[in-house]
Formats: C-alpha cells, sequence, structure tokens
C-alpha cells in the first residue's frame, strides 16, 4: 500500500490509463490508508467509501473500454467541506450547518464529476474557513503529519493534511487570505491561488465574496497544474468570473527559468515584520538556486506588510459579517470561539472604513502591476513564521497575520507556495511565487524548475515524506 | 462584578446598536475586542493616492449578470 499512498497524480494517470493500475483497486487502498491513519490527524470529516468506489468502478470500465477522459479520469481527491456536493451536507466544519443538505454540486465537483474523478470524502478546515484550530466544534481540528502537535496551517488544514498523510494525491481548498497556501506551506505541499475570476466560487459557501478563491493542492507542481486546469472553465452563474481563456499550464512547464526576471520582495520578512531565522534561509537558498538556473533576479519593493494586511483584514471584516450577521446576533454561542471573535469585528466596521479599504486596495494594486513592469514573477515567504502548537490559542492569534499570502487576495493576482526544505526542527519551510493577473503559466514554470533542482516535494521517497504516528487517541476524544 | 458589568459604556452602546446583545452577555471579552477591532483606522500608505475622485469605489456593473440569463 504504502508504494500508492504516494504516488503523484502525474504517475498514477500514467498508471490508470495504461492499464497498469485499476482506479477501484487505488481507490479501496486509499480509503485503507485513511481508516487506518486518519484517525491520529482527523483530517476527514466524511469519508464517502460507497460512492466513491461506484465512481471507480465506472471509471475503470470506461478506461477500459477506451474512453480515456483524460489526466484526472479515476483519480481520488477530497474536497474542503466547503464545497456543495449533492446529497451531502456542507458543514463548513461548523454546529451552524450540520443539518445543511446540498441540492446539486458546486461548479468544481460538477467539472471533476465530468472529468471521472473520484470523491473519497470531505476534509476539515477551520469554521467557516476562518478563525484557527479549534477545540469546542462537533469535530476536532486536522493536526500535522510533520507533528501532529503543531498546527497543520488553515483553513484548508483537512486538505494539507490529508495530502501530506499520503491519503489523496489532490484535494481542493479555498483562499481568502492565504487559506489554500497555509496548509501548503505547514504541511510541506503545493496549493495556488489562482488569478480573482479564474475558478468559478459556484456553489462554494462564501466567506469573503471580494477576497474569496478556489485553489488546487497537490505534492507537486507538475499534479498542481493538472487538477488546476481541470478545474477551470467558464461559468456564467459566477458574477466575478471572466471568461478569458486560461493559458496552457502544462506546455512550459519544464523551459526551466533561463531569463525569466524575478522580483522578490524582501522587505516583507527582513524589515516589515520579523520571520524565523529558518523560513529566511529557506528562501535565500531558493533564490540562489533560481538564478543558478538562469533567472535574474532582483529586489522589489511594496507598501509594507502591514499596509496590505489591514486592507485584506478589514474587507473581510466587513464582508463575512455581512453574510454571517443574523447567527453571530441570534446564536453567537453555536460558533467557536476563534470564529465568533474574527467575524464579530466586522459588525463595527462603518461603511466609510469598508469602501476607503477598497479604494486602497485599488492603489495597492496599481502599485503591485507597476511593479511588475520588467518582470515575469515575484517571489516572497509565505509563513513568517515556523507552525505554532495546535492548542497554543495566543501563538495562533499571533501567527494568523504574521505572513504574506494575504497581499495576493488584495491583488487578485496568482500566488503558489512550494516547499524549500525543512527546519532544524523538521517542519516544512515554504516561499511564494507570484505573477500578475493570469500569470499561472509562468507561476507553474518557476515554481517546477526550482522544485524539481532542489527535491523538496513530498514524493514516493519514504525520505521526502512525514513520519506518520499511529493515533494516540480517538478522535472523538478530542 | 461579572466580567459584563466591566464592559466600557461605549462598547455597551454599539453592541446593542449591532444587535449583539446575546453576544454581549455571554461574551464580553471578545464583544470588546472586536469594537476595538472593528473601529481601528485604516492605515494609509505613504505616497499612495486613494482621494475619491482618482480611487471611486467599485462600480456595479448589472450586464455581468445579465450575461448568464
Amino acid at each position: 500500500m504504502s508504494d500508492l499512498a504516494y504516488l503523484t497524480l502525474t504517475e498514477a494517470s500514467q498508471l490508470i490509463r495504461t492499464k497498469k493500475l485499476s482506479p477501484v483497486e487505488y481507490t479501496k487502498a486509499l480509503l485503507d490508508r485513511i481508516a487506518a491513519v486518519d484517525p491520529a490527524y482527523n483530517a476527514f470529516l466524511l469519508v464517502t467509501a460507497e460512492s466513491a468506489l461506484a465512481q471507480a468502478k465506472q471509471a475503470e470500465a470506461e478506461i477500459a473500454a477506451g474512453q480515456w477522459r483524460g489526466p484526472m479520469h479515476g483519480m481520488p481527491y477530497a474536497a474542503k467541506d466547503i464545497f456543495d456536493v449533492e446529497g451531502l451536507a456542507t458543514t463548513c466544519h461548523s454546529k451552524i450547518r450540520i443539518s445543511h443538505r446540498a441540492t446539486a454540486d458546486a461548479f468544481v465537483i460538477r467539472k471533476l464529476r465530468e472529468a471521472g474523478s473520484v470523491l473519497v470524502g470531505k476534509v476539515a478546515l477551520h469554521e467557516f474557513a476562518t478563525g484557527g484550530p479549534a477545540f469546542d466544534l462537533p469535530w476536532p481540528p486536522a493536526r500535522n503529519p510533520w507533528n501532529r502537535d503543531l498546527h497543520p496551517g488553515g483553513s484548508s488544514s483537512g486538505s494539507g493534511a490529508a495530502l501530506a498523510a499520503g491519503l489523496v494525491p489532490a484535494a481542493l481548498g479555498t483562499d481568502t487570505g492565504g487559506s489554500v497556501r497555509n496548509p501548503a506551506t505547514c504541511c510541506g505541499i503545493v496549493g495556488l491561488k489562482p488569478t480573482y475570476g479564474a475558478i468559478s466560487l459556484s456553489g462554494v459557501f462564501p466567506l469573503t465574496h471580494s477576497l474569496d478563491h478556489v485553489g488546487p493542492m497537490t505534492r507537486t507542481v507538475e499534479d498542481n497544474a493538472i487538477l488546476f486546469q481541470a478545474l477551470t472553465g467558464y461559468d456564467p452563474a459566477d458574477p466575478t468570473m471572466t471568461d478569458r481563456p486560461i493559458d496552457d499550464c502544462l506546455k512550459d512547464l519544464n523551459r526551466g527559468v533561463k531569463g525569466l526576471r524575478i522580483g522578490v520582495i524582501e522587505h516583507f520578512y527582513t524589515k516589515d515584520a520579523a520571520a524565523d531565522p529558518d523560513q529566511v534561509r529557506g528562501i535565500e537558498a531558493a533564490i540562489e538556486t533560481l538564478r543558478k538556473l538562469g533567472a535574474e533576479v532582483r529586489t522589489i519593493k511594496l507598501s509594507p506588510l502591514p499596509v496590505w494586511t489591514d486592507c485584506n483584514r478589514t474587507i473581510h471584516a466587513a464582508e463575512a459579517y455581512a453574510i454571517h450577521e443574523r447567527d453571530i446576533q441570534d446564536r453567537p454561542e453555536d460558533f467557536a470561539m476563534l470564529t465568533r471573535n474574527r467575524i464579530m469585528a466586522g459588525a463595527f466596521v462603518s461603511s466609510a472604513k469598508y469602501i476607503k479599504a477598497q479604494q486602497l486596495r485599488r492603489a495597492l494594486c496599481r502599485e503591485f502591476d507597476e511593479a511588475m513592469h520588467g518582470l515575469d514573477a515575484v517571489v516572497t515567504l509565505s509563513s513568517l513564521l515556523l507552525p505554532c502548537p495546535i492548542d497554543d490559542t495566543p501563538m495562533v492569534l499571533k501567527t494568523y497575520d504574521q505572513q504574506a499570502r494575504l497581499v495576493f487576495n488584495v491583488t487578485g493576482t496568482p500566488a503558489i507556495s512550494v516547499p524549500t526544505g525543512l527546519s532544524k526542527s523538521g517542519m516544512p519551510l515554504a516561499m511564494q511565487v507570484a505573477s500578475r493577473s493570469f500569470g499561472e503559466a509562468t507561476i507553474y514554470r518557476v515554481a517546477q524548475s526550482y522544485c524539481e533542482a532542489a527535491g523538496t516535494t513530498i514524493t514516493s521517497d519514504p525520505k521526502t515524506q512525514p513520519r506518520l504516528v499511529a493515533a494516540s487517541r480517538p478522535a472523538a476524544a478530542e | 462584578m461579572s466580567s459584563e458589568n466591566k464592559v466600557p459604556e461605549h462598547v455597551r452602546l454599539l453592541a446593542e446598536q449591532a444587535g449583539l446583545q446575546r453576544a454581549l452577555k455571554m461574551f464580553p471579552d471578545g464583544v470588546t475586542a472586536a469594537v476595538e477591532r472593528g473601529l481601528r483606522p485604516l492605515p494609509t500608505p505613504a505616497g499612495a493616492d486613494i482621494s475619491p475622485i482618482s480611487a471611486p469605489a467599485s462600480i456595479f456593473d448589472p450586464a455581468r449578470f445579465e450575461s448568464g440569463k
């Protein structure tokens, strides 16, 4: 089984296409692994074993009949429990929505269903994709496979944990202030926040309408590009979508970075806030690798990180409160403490402050656009600090804004988190590669070139994988 | 004296105005912190031009919604 657990999506797809791997056997093997391993990590809120096996059988029959649909055909995946799946609850990891039932698939779930993919279950998140890891909810928080006592990142925490633990080769997350890239960073996987409007938000429970993004999460860059392309496509039901065609992200994936011009937003982690020395060493080594691979690298300057943070958090608070106002007024005790405190701040953001934040956002977008002149991509840190203990609430709150991910939710431009190695304490380090709107193909090219050269992603080689532990106590006891 | 009684008067008034009496009664510290965060002024980056003339608020475009019909 361990041979199948850490197959990349690319490897599994090739084996499935050539009929060397049965989608049914692959799905069964991953379901067995989820049953054996997940009690220690709580990645899954719901395992859909029966429907997964039915979908896998259908994929197998189609492939046997010569009807291969593409690289996601027969591919198991997990979805953050914020995506509607017809007939299932979209709980958002919240008591508030425990009795919900979705009447239709989210657009991206439908896309993957049409691609012949196999949904093995719905995974944990921070309640309503905000707050933090909470112990006062109907389900425990997901744990970090690299060290189950530490924060796996969030809010797409179950997606990150499931990938790092070898439970699925692909997962869906959402990202409003870094919620795909944070678990990607903390769990040593790859997570993309695409361009705003590139992937439909239909059927995804909103957190902050103007900052929300759906993002693909995988263990390698190539896998991420494959999943990203499977999720795109114009959806007229989502008014935020663009009908601009997405560039082929696989065509130039292995072209290397020779001649590409890469900016480094260094002041975010050297001047604006204190960063962990291991994180800084990780990105400095990565920049040196990119230089050696032939990229032209220079530092650039943007507004200080706290300005971006305040802009993002003001919009976040106001828009999220508009969604949850009635429940916060009528049943505040049914939210986790971290979620409630975060959302309640929106009740006191004036309309003037919200509009000024949107005006500031425009100014910051212009600033980023101008900074990108003469550049193909930029790099900066993702998390400034290492994952903190999962039950240390003051540290969770402290690390919440010690990050440079929310910058790219403000601009709506794409950014990916890729691993840059391990800290002295054995925890994953990461950096972001970002670019201008619809620059995903360039981002993937830079990320792939770096990760191939540095060998920092989780693969079938056990030396690259976290050492998992058996469940120390039943999930329900937490 | 309960912690609710320590809540500053402006916090109580704002919370009641926002319909958060229940939250104030159950979680006075959380509401107090939320008021502080919500009222904190937004910084202006040096050199950024965000006057209402050069950077109006987003414009609602009904055509985007009609195109899906």
